[in-house]
């Protein structure tokens, strides 16, 4: 645990001391786009790693929110910190309205459900032309000073970063992170101890779709310019990929897989070429070696290593402490 | 979120043991769980049929029969995995109709599975607290924000949840991981988790399954315990012997019907039950 928040303690003075080290202006973009990524990742990770909820189509809700923002902060001149909190609630009731009806599907159905919401977004944007720009896009402006430097806008997103990591830690180490693990690991447990299983799914969906939002603005920002093919799919698969990869009911992990998916590619020149086959052999690598997570390797690795013998010890009651604790009033 | 209703004074049950099924229904009114009348259909078959028993606080009732009989469904039935095809099922005087299988454990019903069912990614603590959600009053927004209620509360039923594990002997194992435990460790996660519930009553699935005789007896006191605790016990069970010496109440069915309830020594003796299923 101590281990842990030292490792901890000197990722978060590393980011906050960055714009002083960076070697270029690009290094403190990929940081930003960092950040960005894991302002959604995070919020994702809630659903896919804890609830074990299998969505692939929340680059349809990050759309949603770039496009709120652009839209917003653009032709409507709302004031930019508005039109992200703007952008956060309409993905959030967005997220409402997706995880009321496939919620109740099984988790493959699930998965197409998010899916085919995440290429009809693509559709509607390409459609509806004269509010989104069609396949030309939109301009998006920056947000105001203190934030319209480079160093600024990066503080901010690693703010709104920080701020997530914080709420979804709050979640999982409490009875809601218990409860969502039943819930992924075995419904029927869940329910027998009261955990209303379809309402607990719709509050983290629906927190996931708000900092979805909350992401699409920063990253619209971040970009400037934004088009339909901004929003791929293999974007969604890339969110997904990073929580896999990373493991499933850890933050740590999907953040470590969300810098290394980011970064890699662009900060090694021979495995941008490679491209999606560099994800792929990734996920393929960590799925069959460390199916635990990159965030566990260490753990497992010492585990292989060193072995830790279980001394069987004999199950034997305490009777008068068990009727102690018994006496609890209801 | 005791959310039971009135503890209405009790119409007392004390000395009815005797009384047969239908009226017996009559006089646990007030403070047990009631099954009255249920009968449970699947399609053509008919697995439970116009079954009525009855779980008193503070007792331990074993339900016993022949694989096929319906146990199983009777208990899926009184912790609402199924609704009955006709009959109801009343708690201290709430009638269950279509009361979920969360809203159970809000009422104070807990159950345990006949194969374990713990989060194995989860310590043992943390296994053992979840039985306690329906006792935190953290909201998801709350949680999220990390308000210091939250904390304190789920402080509060871990701490709870400790208590349990020390006394049904898993203190030794509290931060292990739940898949590292061995078999009967597991059971008895699954009662401590099943206690977190703070339950008015509890229905153990089969608990002695795949347990050695010691290990058993210690089963057997930790039911003695519960019992003296003021909590209902349901014992379904196919250890006939381990029934008839911790139960103060047997049923015994056959083909979905009950064939024999009273005493342990009275079901051991009945002709009837000793013809069917415990043999010459």
């Amino acid at each position: 645990m101590k281990k842990k928040s030292a490792a901890l303690l000197v990722v978060g003075l590393l980011a906050a001391t960055l714009p002083f080290w960076a070697a270029d202006q690009y290094q403190l973009h990929l940081a930003a786009l960092i950040a960005a990524f894991w302002i959604l990742i995070g919020g994702l990770n809630l659903v896919v790693g804890y609830t074990g909820q299998l969505s692939i189509g929340h680059v349809g809700l990050l759309a949603v929110g770039a496009y709120t923002f652009a839209i917003l902060a653009g032709p409507e001149e709302v004031h930019p910190a508005l039109a992200v909190l703007a952008s956060g609630g309409l993905c959030g009731l967005f997220g409402l309205l997706l995880g009321l009806p496939s919620l109740r599907l099984p988790g493959f159905y699930f998965a197409m459900a998010t899916m085919a919401v995440a290429l009809i977004v693509g559709e509607f944007i390409m459609a509806n032309g004269d509010l989104t720009g069609g396949g030309i896009g939109l301009a998006v402006p920056s947000f105001p000073a203190p934030f319209d430097s480079p160093a600024g806008f990066y503080y901010l997103v690693l703010g709104l970063a920080a701020l997530v990591t914080w709420c979804t830690w709050n979640v999982a180490r409490r009875m809601w992170g218990r409860g969502l693990i039943a819930i992924r690991d075995n419904p029927v447990t869940a329910q027998a101890v009261g955990v209303p299983v379809f309402r607990a799914k719709l509050k983290v969906f629906v927190f996931s779709g708000i900092t979805a939002g909350v992401a699409g603005a920063v990253f619209a920002s971040l970009q400037s310019y934004i088009t339909p093919d901004t929003f791929v799919f293999e974007l969604s698969l890339f969110f997904f990929v990073c929580i896999i990869i990373g493991g499933r009911g850890s933050i740590v992990g999907p953040l470590i897989g969300t810098m290394i998916l980011t970064a890699l590619p662009e900060l090694v020149a021979p495995l941008a070429k490679l491209g999606n086959f560099f994800y792929g052999l990734l996920l393929l690598v960590v799925v069959l070696l460390v199916p635990e997570g990159i965030g566990r390797v260490f753990e497992v690795i010492a585990e292989r290593l060193r072995p830790r013998r279980i001394e069987s010890i004999p199950v034997r009651p305490d009777l008068d402490r068990l009727t102690r604790a018994l006496q609890r009033p209801r | 979120m005791s959310s039971a209703g009135t503890a209405a004074a009790s119409t007392s049950s004390a000395g009815d043991e005797e009384l047969p099924a239908e009226s017996q229904t009559g006089v646990d009114g007030d403070d047990a769980l009631v099954a009255a009348r249920i009968t449970k259909r699947f399609g053509g078959l008919t697995a439970l049929d116009d079954v009525s028993m009855s779980l008193r606080p503070g007792e331990v009732h074993g339900l016993i029969g022949p694989n096929g009989s319906g146990k199983t469904t009777m208990l899926n039935l009184l912790s609402g995995y199924y609704e009955p095809t006709s009959g109801v099922i009343r708690c201290r005087g709430e009638q269950l109709g279509r009361a979920t299988v969360q809203r159970r454990a809000a009422i104070g019903v807990a159950r345990t599975f006949q194969q374990p069912r713990l989060l194995g990614a989860l310590s043992v603590l943390d296994n053992a607290t979840l039985g306690g959600w329906s006792h935190s009053r953290a909201g998801f927004v709350a949680t999220l924000l990390g308000l210091p209620s939250v904390g304190t509360g789920d402080r509060a039923l871990r701490a709870q949840a400790a208590e349990l594990l020390h006394g049904v002997g898993l203190g030794h194992a509290i931060h292990r991981r739940a898949n590292l435990l061995e078999h009967a460790e597991q059971r008895f996660l699954e009662i401590a988790r099943g206690l977190a519930l703070r339950p008015r009553f509890i229905l153990l699935d089969e608990p002695a399954g795949g347990l050695t005789a010691s290990e058993i007896e210690h089963l057997g006191g930790l039911i003695r315990t519960i019992r003296n605790a003021g909590i209902g016990v349901l014992l379904v069970e196919h250890h006939t012997d381990f029934v008839f010496r911790v139960c103060d109440r047997v049923t015994t069915l056959d083909v979905g019907r009950m064939i024999k309830h009273g005493t342990p020594t009275e079901v051991r003796t009945d002709p009837e039950v000793i013809r069917t299923y415990l043999g010459a």
